[in-house]
């Protein structure tokens, strides 16, 4: 942190505002306040207990590729950190400035610039907030088919830096399926673009680099992605399975014959006991499934009519298509307040990806760590979304009353965390789907990949070498280390 | 304290992002404070520790909303982050904390006085007393509400019982209010008096379509987000001709350009004519369209700050069709 009346702090502020203008650095507390929290639960709490978050220095919105180029250049003279946000609802406390310095808001970069109805692609600034971004390419008369319950919350950018995904992810793929080519601003402050199509043999893939890289190595400040038509027909089917391993089953099997559906989730008994009855009003004993397939009205029907075969091998009950709907209309209403999960209780996303074949061994290791080592805590999960090799599990642990001490109360967390993720690694896990690594879970990096983490330090290090960009994220080395 | 009334709000909305998108104020100046999420973080500061009330920056910020009822429209639970920053408002001028330029614009408020002339059974509170024949009709400022915007509670109560004085004197039992924002104040204020939006009285009178023309609706915040989408200014348009089209990409966005404030153009000007830019960028053919909005104060700031815009308020679009 710089001290606000030093003179240092002064020389900055103004390089900044010679870059965007005195209107796009602020310094003032209220907008400060809201850049230290994410949807992290740990600065959550810190904040709820009155517990002082670090602040950044600067918040400074650019306007242009340029401009953060030249804020970066600044940030390497002084060596200061630069955080970039893009929405602030990451889960993973990525987008907080634990060092202070820079926080760079990129929302002013929020312009959809190109609509390509013939490739079928659309080209924005990352800084464009997600609806906005859906709303524009519907207007156009096509959608992005990426529809993540942060839709509104998010930025494109956000996307990007954490590999994010949305509810039809099945067919549609996940952010990184689904872009073409990036611009990026590298920490040395150079604009670079990456090759122009995702599918080449032109040397390793520079675009996969920088997604998912939680701006530890550069800003990514425009992207192409695909678009897609708007669907004739999309259905969706539910069914109510005696056991989540019945209802794996019939979800799995789905997958491996080869059908498409848009979506499928699987609520395991707790869930669909506490949150499909509270959302959806479906009362009910068992594991909830719920698939859905979309595209021509013919190939829907058919599609929808097998997977509904596969599922009525096993003991069900079905609930129809009507059930389905109902999941769909509601599918963002469990992430409003009051039905989302919010202090005084404690919560988090234990998100892991596995193999079919390894899933239900990662959901049973990380259910049995938490249920013999901390039996003050509820375990509930889903499984949402599918590949053609396996799916995601949205495993959550809840706490109604964790410690009000708010330093024994992150210390239970980080174990809860720490115990639960390793245990699902030791199944075959990966941290994480979707969420990103963050702060959170930067200490398991090296452990989750093994001496492979030294290839992604040394990459750091070449493009960052003044580690001014996101330190102490994603595992990499902290600032003045 | 006011805020401590909306601790439920706080405690919902401080962490929540799910409205964010649809914050007229965020989405011009991208500030995070500039989100229900931020104003509830700064109140729940505030909640904690009453002397932060007295930050300045934290004052301006709740000064900058734009008191749009989008986002509690949009929210499942309809939390009422607009009731809690006005909370604060009041918190604010009851500590003698208030900016200078909110005190002024507040005493100018206060001097209002209502008149009423003509004969009639119904009284017409607005610009248009053409439209509306048989009917007395009562003139002066705002009726109290803009002031209660503002956080200065007893001096809106004032404004109000001049108001209420003026009515009573009219011995009139149905009052027709123009403005939305007059009408979402008056509609349960007045016991004994039916009040109505023009709409709702025009709609009635089944007047003639004219030609079909297209014209863009232009929602006015308080119809839409404050009183339940009121359905009748549509109606009546499409009742005089008008083909009404969808403007801007979608319709849960508020284009009223601070309309929820009510005076939001004299407090905070800079930020009122970016809302309008914003609007104007949205347009796909600002010269040639046409648009209608229900509120002399959205007339005049877009007009203000684009003087190409082509707009007519609802009642002038409806004399604009009785004209044909």
């Amino acid at each position: 942190m710089i001290p606000p009346n030093s003179y240092l702090y002064e020389m900055i502020r103004s390089e900044l505002s010679w870059v965007v203008g005195d209107d796009h650095v602020q310094t003032g507390d209220s907008d400060k306040l809201g850049h230290s929290i994410d949807y992290y639960w740990v600065p959550e709490v810190w904040h709820d207990r009155g517990q002082k978050l670090p602040p950044p220095d600067f918040v400074v919105y650019p306007a242009s590729a340029r401009e953060v180029s030249e804020i970066l250049k600044i940030a390497n003279t002084h060596n200061i950190p630069v955080v970039p946000w893009g929405g602030g609802s990451g889960s993973q406390g990525g987008a907080l400035p634990i060092y202070g310095g820079i926080v760079m808001d990129m929302k002013r970069m929020n312009k959809v610039l190109n609509i390509d109805p013939i490739s079928m692609t659309a080209t924005a600034e990352t800084g464009i907030n997600t609806q906005h971004l859906e709303w524009a390419i519907e207007k156009a008369g096509y959608s992005t088919m990426h529809f993540p319950a942060s839709i509104a919350c998010a930025t494109l950018g956000g996307f990007i830096a954490n590999r994010g995904t949305g509810v039809l992810s099945t067919k549609y793929g996940k952010i990184e399926d689904m872009v073409m080519t990036l611009e990026v601003v590298t920490p040395a402050g150079e604009i670079i673009n990456t090759l122009p199509v995702p599918r080449h043999a032109s040397g390793p893939d520079l675009t996969q680099l920088f997604l998912g890289s939680e701006g530890t190595l550069g800003v990514v400040t425009k992207a192409t992605i695909k678009i897609h038509p708007i669907p004739e027909s999309r259905k969706f089917h539910a069914f109510l399975f005696k056991t989540m391993h019945d209802a794996m089953g019939a979800g799995a099997k789905i997958m491996t014959s080869r059908l498409r559906p848009c979506v499928i989730r699987l609520y395991d008994e707790l869930e669909t006991a506490r949150l499909i009855k509270r959302v959806l009003g479906i009362d009910k004993q068992g594991a909830y499934l719920v698939f859905g397939f979309d595209g021509p009205a013919k190939n829907v029907d058919l599609e929808l009519e097998q997977a509904c075969a596969i599922c009525r091998e096993k003991e069900h009950e079905d609930l129809g298509t009507e059930m389905g709907q109902a999941w769909w209309d509601h599918r963002y209403k469990f992430f409003y307040p009051p039905y989302m999960f919010h202090l005084p209780q404690a919560f988090g996303t234990l998100d892991t990806v596995a193999t079919f074949a390894n899933i239900e061994k990662v959901y049973w290791a990380m259910k049995n760590t938490i249920r013999e080592n901390f039996p003050q805590a509820a375990f509930i999960g889903h499984f949402s979304h599918w590949y053609e090799w396996g799916c995601m599990l949205y495993a959550r642990f809840i706490i109604e009353e964790p410690p009000k001490d708010p330093r024994e109360a992150v210390a239970l967390y980080n174990k809860i965390w720490d115990m639960a993720i390793r245990a699902a690694i030791k199944e075959g896990g990966v941290i994480n789907e979707h969420h990103g690594v963050g702060l959170k879970l930067g200490r398991i990096m090296k452990e989750l990949y093994g001496p492979a983490f030294k290839v992604l330090e040394d990459i750091k290090k070449v493009l960052d070498p003044n580690n001014i960009m996101n330190p102490g994220k994603m595992g990499f080395r902290a600032k003045g280390i | 304290m006011h805020i401590d009334k909306h601790q439920d709000v706080i405690a919902a909305c401080r962490f929540c992002f799910m409205c964010r998108h649809l914050d007229p104020i965020g989405n011009v100046t991208f500030q995070e404070a500039d989100t229900p999420r931020g104003r509830a973080l700064i109140l729940d500061k505030v909640r904690m520790d009453n002397e932060n009330l007295k930050n300045n920056d934290f004052i301006a910020t709740v000064y900058r909303s734009a008191l749009s009822g989008a986002n509690r429209y949009h929210c499942v639970s309809h939390y009422d982050e607009v009731g809690l920053v006005l909370a604060a408002r009041k918190d604010i001028v009851e500590a003698g904390l208030v900016p200078e330029k909110v005190k002024a614009l507040a005493e100018k408020l206060s001097g209002a006085t209502f008149t009423v002339k003509g004969k009639g059974d119904v009284l017409y509170y607005g610009e248009h007393a053409k439209l509306y024949s048989g009917c007395k009709t009562l003139s002066g400022g705002d009726p109290g509400k803009a002031l209660e915007t503002l956080g200065f509670a007893g001096e809106s109560q004032k404004v109000f019982d001049k108001f209420k004085k003026a009515v009573a004197a009219s011995r009139c039992k149905t009052l027709i209010v123009a403005e939305p924002s007059a009408y979402d104040f008056l509609k349960d204020k007045l016991d004994g008096i039916k009040v109505v939006h023009c709409s709702e009285c025009l709609l009635s009178a089944k007047l003639k379509a004219g030609r079909a023309r297209k014209a863009f609706y232009l929602e006015s915040d308080f119809l839409k987000n404050y009183d339940g989408n009121l359905a009748s200014p549509r109606q009546l348009l499409a009742q005089c001709g008008y083909k009404l089209v969808p403007f801007g990409t979608n319709s849960e966005e508020s284009y009223s350009v601070g309309e929820g404030a009510v005076v939001f153009d004299e407090l905070n000007p800079e930020l009122c004519e970016k809302l309008c830019r914003r609007v104007c960028e949205l347009a796909d053919n600002l010269k040639n369209d046409l648009f209608i909005t229900p509120s002399r104060y959205v007339k005049a700031t877009l007009t203000k700050y684009n003087p190409q815009i082509r707009i007519v308020t609802l009642e002038e679009a409806v004399a604009q069709r009785k004209d044909q």
